[in-house]
């Protein structure tokens, strides 16, 4: 019998581990199922947008000034058509002024925060991060730098800007100013005027306390037009007894382009938080229970929601729901102007503003807002804050980004912009400014221990009762807290 | 002293000024390193250096935003990963996958190789191109259409299932059907496996089958007897290479579910609990220790395979 000597069985060892680190290294050869990615290096649509221009290694900038580097991608920036603005705000600046040079550092906003949280442990994180939203700078929480001192410092006043929204961003440890007030997404309804239209249904409310159909603007209201809205093959509405929910083809409500997690669909039934004043308990706020609930019963039961699938269906556009023509209110935010229409080819229809309704006799708005924030790394502390204010007062970045300026004296300009993009519809801009006045206080995105894998655990809920009927709302709750509590005592403590 | 004479003289004797003299099987050998030296440089400087430093820093807690914290903890990491459920589910997702697609691969780019290598298939280049042609499209958008192929509502899959008066499940959010359907992705992919197969294939000597035609052998015995024993090493690779392409599994699921590992956990593939730790909660030391678990498993099925085949896998020309 053939009988392997030692160093051959070492040799063969050796090879095998070879054989394993290659292959673990590289999929060109050949893959089960098509090529798979390293480990290490997970694959990823390829940046479509470079680092520009190249960072300034040392020293002052060709200006003669403090070199300051601002990174772009965690939120809004990093569109080809925002990349030449950018560039020129830049450019601007730096020859408006000697004290300062504005180094920019523009990353694909898919692969952003990994870039930066590379860059933050490989010590060369950039001073400035921004646009960025209460999300992004919950995940650098540790990072940023309390801007209170600098503000007070530099008697820096904000203009125009409700105080509130001051307040917003003591997002940091310990209640620190971690941005300044730049732009504002308040939420409320987009609705298709044609499928109103079609269902003989009036227009939806625009002012607070207006009626609707002789009723309360109030989640009772809202759901009975949502099953009105709600139409199979044969043309039933939802209401109908012939009604076929295994043939819809238009449905009647849905929370789309939010932050994919069940605390932002329900952020309009109330406020509140996962987490306890105590700051370690995981907690379920009732309006969230009573939110998913009417979620639940209006994908399963009343089916005016769609489901998991048939929002991914070709049916409502593989995701862009509203766009499709097939899905009659969407509530979103100021943001969802960039994709509220459909694509060019498709049907067109007119689309309305309309205020959120009253839950439990409240009206709740859930608001995003996006600044610029300082790292506490920098070196460059002053450099930065003065660069920062210039970034905060600039009304062409304001409308790169499409944002909706949080200095209400910018706000009419803004809106006029976004109506050159939809000529032939007259929109409502005092519905937006209206719904400013009822943010949800404490933010639907406040932070949580160990954040993105408790975000984590909200979305795994909303895909699953949206996913798979006959779930237990109540239940399912109980466990997420469970799951929650989990999460937060396991987090690094801060 | 005559071993040391002996030993100069094979590795090499000076003979004439500034010249080396060597036997052939030494400077085929010195040869055979130059020319893998490029390879082994590379795999030195881009594959052993982040292997150190990946172990390394699974010795510690090293956080990608706070590495100033950067503390020295032993073993701890690995103590934790036996405790982790997480863990746990990714390596039986992974396993549960494996044990599906590992044969259905197989068995498929074997039987797609046979087909195109036969004599009675019309336009077998055409058909070769097809198979293979899979392999030219980016993952990432293969599997967003394969998304919209196997959506409940609108898919073709389940159109084509409700022609015949059935309702199609739902591929992608079921527990139940989310491996198949991922199987089923797979098979889009086996133009290399069965590119390798058909090489293989083309090198088994006609004389054997018509050799055993004449001694009365049909197309099942030859195929048992012939093609499967001269194969053997062509899919001993190809195995080896898909279990262990298997257990790098990560792209797909990764878009499939925005990389969450929906549906209740079903795709959190080994990989992509790995990247949830590295980049999501910027655990990089305990994620490296994940990636060393990785690496050790897949050794040692790397192992066991070769070893089951040693004796069961045929080399031309060499000890069988």
């Amino acid at each position: 019998m053939y009988k392997q000597s030692r160093p051959s069985k070492i040799m063969g060892l050796l090879g095998a581990t070879v054989l394993v680190v290659t292959a673990c290294g590289s999929s060109a050869t050949a893959s089960p199922s098509a090529a798979a990615p390293s480990a290490a290096a997970p694959t990823v649509a390829p940046s479509l947008v470079n680092i520009t221009p190249a960072p300034i290694a040392a020293g002052p900038g060709p200006n003669g000034g403090v070199v300051v580097s601002w990174f772009i991608g965690l939120g809004a920036g990093t569109q080809p058509a925002q990349i030449g603005p950018e560039q020129a705000f830049a450019a601007a600046y730096n020859a408006s002024q000697k004290d300062v040079y504005l180094s920019l550092q523009i990353v694909d906003n898919t692969q952003a925060a990994n870039i930066l949280k590379t860059q933050i442990a490989a010590g060369a994180a950039p001073d400035i991060i921004g646009p960025v939203g209460v999300e992004g700078l919950n995940i650098f929480r540790d990072q940023l730098m309390d801007l209170a001192p600098t503000i007070a410092k530099n008697n820096y006043t904000f203009n125009g800007v409700d105080p509130k929204l001051v307040d917003f961003f003591k997002l940091g440890n310990n209640g620190a100013t971690v941005g300044v007030p730049f732009a504002v997404y308040p939420s409320f309804l987009y609705y298709n005027k044609a499928l109103f239209k079609e269902a003989g249904l009036p227009d939806l409310p625009t002012k607070v306390g207006d009626l609707y159909q002789g009723k309360p603007w109030d989640l009772d209201n809202l759901t009975s037009v949502a099953e009105k809205l709600t139409v199979d093959k044969a043309g039933n509405d939802a209401t109908s007894a012939k009604f076929d929910p295994t043939n819809i083809v238009q449905w009647g409500f849905d929370s789309q382009y939010e932050d994919n997690s069940a605390r932002a669909e329900d952020a309009w039934f109330g406020a509140g938080s996962f987490l306890a004043a105590d700051g370690k308990t995981a907690q379920i706020p009732d309006y969230v229970t009573q939110g998913e609930t009417w979620f639940n019963d209006g994908v399963w039961k009343n089916h005016f929601i769609p489901t998991q699938a048939q929002i991914s269906s070709a049916l409502l556009g593989a995701g862009g729901e509203f766009g499709s023509g097939n899905l009659a209110i969407n509530e979103s935010h100021t943001w969802f102007t960039c994709c509220v229409a459909p694509p060019k080819g498709t049907k067109q229809f007119d689309f309305g503003f309309a205020i959120n309704p009253l839950v439990n006799g409240k009206i709740t708005a859930p608001l995003h807002a996006d600044t610029f924030s300082i790292l506490k790394s920098t070196k460059v502390p002053d450099a930065a804050w003065k660069a920062l204010t210039a970034m905060v007062a600039s009304t062409d970045l304001l409308t790169t980004y499409g944002a909706m300026p949080a200095d209400q004296t910018k706000q009419k300009a803004w809106e006029a912009t976004i109506d050159k993009g939809f000529p032939g519809i007259k929109l409502d801009w005092s519905v937006p400014e209206a719904m400013l006045a009822y943010p949800d206080v404490p933010n639907h995105q406040s932070w949580m221990p160990d954040y993105a894998k408790a975000k984590a655990a909200l979305q795994a809920f909303q895909n699953k009762y949206r996913t798979t009927s006959g779930v237990d709302i109540t239940a399912e709750l109980a466990t997420l807290k469970t799951t929650l509590q989990g999460i937060f005592d396991a987090a690094p403590k801060s | 002293m005559a071993q040391s004479s002996e030993s100069s003289q094979i590795s090499g004797t000076p003979i004439g000024k500034g010249r080396w003299h060597m036997n052939k099987s030494r400077r085929e050998a010195f040869w055979g390193m130059v020319f893998v030296s490029p390879w082994v440089t590379g795999l030195l400087l881009f594959a052993a250096g982040p292997l150190i430093a990946s172990f390394i820093l699974s010795l510690t807690d090293f956080n990608l935003v706070k590495p100033e914290a950067v503390r020295f903890i032993g073993i701890d990491n690995y103590v934790h990963m036996a405790s982790d459920p997480l863990v746990a589910t990714g390596l039986l997702v992974t396993l549960k996958f494996a044990l599906i697609s590992v044969p259905v691969t197989m068995c498929a780019s074997l039987g797609a190789a046979l087909l195109v290598n036969s004599n009675n298939l019309f336009g077998r280049n055409i058909f070769r191109t097809l198979f293979y042609m899979p392999i030219q499209i980016p993952v990432v958008a293969s599997t967003l259409v394969w998304m919209g192929f196997l959506n409940p509502e609108t898919g073709w899959l389940n159109q084509i299932i409700a022609f015949f008066g059935f309702r199609g499940p739902d591929w992608i959010n079921s527990v139940t059907w989310i491996y198949p359907a991922l199987t089923l992705f797979g098979l889009w992919g086996i133009g290399n496996f069965m590119l390798i197969s058909l090489a293989g294939l083309q090198s088994v000597p006609t004389s054997l089958y018509e050799a055993a035609r004449i001694d009365g052998a049909g197309p099942w015995k030859m195929f048992r007897n012939i093609t499967i024993p001269l194969m053997s090493p062509i899919l001993l690779y190809n195995l080896v290479i898909c279990l262990i392409t298997t257990f790098q599994y990560f792209t797909q699921a990764y878009v499939l579910t925005n990389g969450r590992g929906d549906p209740d956990n079903a795709t959190l593939f080994i990989n992509l609990d790995l990247f949830h730790e590295a980049f999501r909660d910027n655990r990089m030391g305990y994620a490296s220790a994940i990636g060393w678990l990785l690496f050790v498993i897949v050794l040692i099925l790397t192992v066991i395979v070769l070893g089951f085949a040693r004796n069961r896998v045929y080399y031309a020309g060499g000890e069988s």
